[in-house]
């Protein structure tokens, strides 16, 4: 039965092309507009973290004086990162920043290139579950003490050794030479969520060096920094000593048990602080939040995103609104033939159903056509903005999700004019036969 | 006149056909109209001038990272040859690069005490020397320019004499001069910098912060192993100079990496391009929305012709002439579009309201959805005016036959 609907309504659409074209094209343009918004925000709300999302947290302090700044900080000071890192709550920690290296190799033709560097402890790798391929993290022992020692991934691997197990190799790093002790595989979660502060979107570092480093290198932050009191900062000591908020602290709580014991432990240190005369704000707190809140918190997600996916959806219930208006002309139409039908047997569900087949059968055009338009669009968009590559490409889901919404609009709009027509009373339309 | 009671009493009858055309309309003028508030407003903030030579300015960055490199003292050797390469109109060092969207953003004091202090609005600082205005091509409107010797070389805190712009002059002292007024870092009396200049117009990093039009310069080349300086070339000479200036600074030391080489042009055109995405989207989805509407439009009317065929036929037997039949379609199309217009001027207002108090977007304009909805009148009677000429060319003999 549903294939002979299916050829009555082709013939349906056949015989009347124009507006059939036109409900096509209607719909056609509003699952396209609709998708490639659906698609740039669902690439950009996406969250990298998985199924860790709700384990790994990003740690805030209220750290200000009154009459500075009112909203909690996304990044901390040294001293509170020091101070946080002697807690045994977390099952792991990483306090981090961004710098950038110049890279060079014992191989004197190697000409220096400048990259940016990520300064972190060993534990970032089993937080972040990063992939190595060879070696290991460097050992708790140079997180206390420092030590040159350095993590590459895959393509600096390539670049700076022609690939291959490099581990205990030597790679300079502003002059000074690093051991090589884990070469990692390309790693790179979009958006960047353990580092949102310049562009969630930017590709990660491509090498990792010991926090314990940075007093010792006196390596310099590639991100902001944000000063709530005027301090003279002349050296790195004094950086260190400052209250300047310019580091990323995330830590690993597996149960919720551990996380309500780590928000009391954080409420101790508030406590503690302000007992030496810091957090003197009287909203001094502690918070952490997972990666979903912390994106979210973040704005990864721009405003004009959710504005667009908004008029969007209002822009495709105006195609459906149209497509309902032609659909309803373009049946009332065809009342007398649907007499005759009526008249010779055919009962009201079936002439309901062929409708909707044909309906449906307008829908699926729309829809083919539709991804079309959208691929078309974020073509167009990612060619003229440069957008990122993640943000650009047609997620696959789009291709189950663009004929549902398309036929499933295209029904919803189809079932108010099917069913005047198939109510009718044949007897009219004889009549006049 | 208007045959509007026997139009009324006909759209009445058969109601769900106009009922779908109104809703149809009263989307469309609450979207284009909060679309198109969104777009005029976007292009306003894209239009704001910079006050700089955006076209003839780039910036680069030098990373010495040789130990043995003196930092304050590299950077006079590498600005002169800069300076002396073919093509080169102006170079300075400086702390930030215009319309980059990132740099140094800071609020300074002023006041004659610690009681009567007040903060300065919150402004771009650029550090560097006396060529600044002549690279970034800036207009001095009031007071003077630094001098070569009063320039000094090393952190921040060496700034005595500060350029600021007008807007920063107006916001912060008013219809009174800047030009001899001194600000401090921090608590007054701290590291006192006195204002020397008034420059028209220089935009900081940030388009879309409040402080973009407030900016200062100070006499300071910052001294550390990154360094940026900004270049003021002819346009034709850029292309040339990115590799000329890294051979250049190469051959004079080679432990360093030279970076960068972008325009202002094409700094502005990354900071805006969020918003210029979103005025090219938004402005897709209203020719494509008025598209949809018009052609829906002309589509109910021509099925309406053919509908009303007999009844068309029967007028023109008993008189109507063809300018009645043609007008008759256009005062329903006017009656629809009027009513919708209103309702979706109301709804659009209401969307705006919504759109304003969840995200940062200023309220919408009354003059939009009214403008939208005379767009639409004229759009609507071109969607007619075809088919019902159509209408108006049925032979009353031919419509009336079959009666």
């Amino acid at each position: 039965m549903f294939f002979y609907y299916l050829d009555l309504a082709w013939r349906s659409i056949k015989k009347t092309p124009f507006l059939s074209l036109l409900m096509i094209l209607a719909i056609s343009i509003g699952i396209g507009i609709t998708i490639t918004i659906l698609n740039i925000y669902k690439m950009a709300s996406v969250n990298p973290a998985g199924e860790r999302s709700a384990q790994l947290f990003s740690v805030q302090l209220m750290s200000q004086d009154n009459d500075t700044w009112d909203m909690i900080n996304e990044q901390i000071t040294y001293q509170d990162a020091f101070n946080l890192s002697q807690s045994d709550v977390p099952v792991r920690q990483a306090a981090m920043f961004r710098t950038g290296l110049a890279v060079q190799t014992e191989d004197v033709n190697f000409s220096p290139i400048l990259e940016g560097v990520r300064v972190t402890t060993g534990d970032f790798f089993a937080l972040f579950d990063v992939p190595f391929i060879y070696g290991t993290p460097w050992n708790k022992q140079v997180d206390a003490e420092g030590g040159y020692k350095v993590v590459i991934n895959e393509s600096i691997n390539q670049k700076a050794f022609g690939g291959g197990n490099s581990v205990g190799k030597t790679l300079m790093l502003n002059r000074k030479p690093y051991q090589v002790v884990g070469v990692i595989a390309e790693w790179n979660p979009s958006p960047k969520y353990y580092d949102v502060n310049n562009g969630a979107f930017n590709d990660s570092e491509q090498i990792y060096v010991p926090f314990s480093m940075a007093p010792i290198e006196e390596f310099s932050s590639w991100g902001n920094n944000n000063s709530w009191r005027h301090e003279d900062i002349r050296n790195y000591q004094d950086r260190i000593n400052s209250e300047m908020h310019w580091l990323q602290y995330w830590v690993e709580l597996d149960t919720p048990a551990k996380q309500q014991e780590y928000q009391e432990w954080l409420g101790r240190y508030v406590e503690q602080q302000q007992q030496i005369g810091r957090f003197k704000h009287p909203d001094a707190r502690g918070e952490i939040k997972d990666v979903a809140q912390w994106l979210n918190v973040n704005k990864v997600v721009p405003e004009d995103n959710k504005v667009l996916v908004g008029l969007s959806a209002l822009f495709l219930i105006v195609c459906l609104v149209n497509m309902l208006g032609l659909l309803l002309a373009k049946f009332l139409k065809r009342a007398p033939e649907v007499g005759v039908r009526r008249a010779i047997g055919a009962s009201r569900l079936q002439i309901f159903s062929q409708h909707l087949v044909e309906v449906g059968l307008i829908g699926f055009c729309g829809g083919a056509l539709g991804l079309l338009w959208a691929w078309i669009n974020l073509y167009f968009l990612s060619s003229k903005f440069e957008l990122e590559a993640s943000l650009a490409q047609l997620d696959q889901s789009m291709w189950v999700i663009a004929p549902v919404i398309a036929v499933s609009a295209a029904i919803i709009a189809g079932i108010y004019p099917a069913w005047r027509i198939c109510s009718t009373n044949p007897s009219v339309y004889l009549k006049s036969q | 006149m208007f045959q509007i009671k026997p139009i009324l009493s006909m759209l009445m009858r058969n109601k769900s056909g106009p009922l779908l055309l109104l809703i149809q309309i009263i989307l469309s003028v609450a979207i284009v109209a909060n679309a198109s508030f969104i777009i005029t407003e976007r292009v306003g903030l894209m239009a704001r001038e910079s006050g700089i030579a955006e076209s003839e300015v780039f910036d680069l960055t030098i990373y010495n990272f040789d130990d043995a490199i003196v930092a304050n003292e590299q950077n006079l050797i590498d600005v002169e040859i800069i300076r002396n390469l073919d093509g080169v109109k102006a170079a300075t060092s400086t702390s930030m690069t215009p319309l980059s969207g990132g740099g140094w953003s800071s609020n300074f004091s002023h006041g004659s005490s610690e009681e009567d202090r007040k903060d300065t609005p919150s402004s771009a600082i650029y550090y560097g020397d006396e060529k600044m205005i002549s690279t970034l091509g800036i207009q001095l409107i009031e007071g003077r320019n630094f001098y070569p010797d009063e320039v000094s070389s090393g952190g921040p805190e060496l700034a005595t004499l500060a350029i600021v712009s007008a807007d920063f002059a107006k916001d912060t002292f008013g219809d009174e001069s800047a030009v001899g007024q001194v600000m401090y870092r921090g608590n007054i009396g701290d590291q006192p910098m006195k204002i020397i200049g008034v420059v028209e117009r220089l935009q900081g990093a940030w388009v879309d912060h409040d402080n973009l039009n407030r900016s200062v310069i100070l006499n300071v080349e910052l001294a550390s192993s990154f360094t940026r300086f900004l270049v003021r070339a002819d346009e034709s000479a850029i292309a040339d100079l990115k590799e000329a200036i890294p051979a250049a600074l190469h051959k004079e030391h080679p432990n360093r990496v030279v970076r960068g080489f972008k325009t202002i042009s094409e700094h502005r055109n990354n900071v805006y391009r969020n918003h210029e995405l979103m005025a090219t989207v938004l402005s897709m989805m209203v020719v494509l929305l008025l598209l949809i509407t018009s052609l829906g439009l002309a589509g109910m009317v021509m099925f309406n012709i053919e509908r009303r065929t007999k009844q068309i036929g029967t007028r023109r037997a008993l008189g109507a002439k063809k300018r009645d039949i043609i007008s008759f379609f256009l005062v329903e199309n006017y009656l629809l579009c009027l009513t919708g217009g209103l309702l979706g001027g109301l709804i659009a207002v209401l969307l705006g309201q919504q759109l304003m108090s969840l995200y940062s977007l200023p309220k919408l304009e009354l003059v939009y959805p009214i403008a939208t909805v005379a767009g639409l009148l004229v759009l609507t009677t071109i969607a007619v005016i075809l088919p019902a000429q159509k209408a108006a060319k049925i032979s009353p003999a031919i419509a009336t036959r079959s009666v």
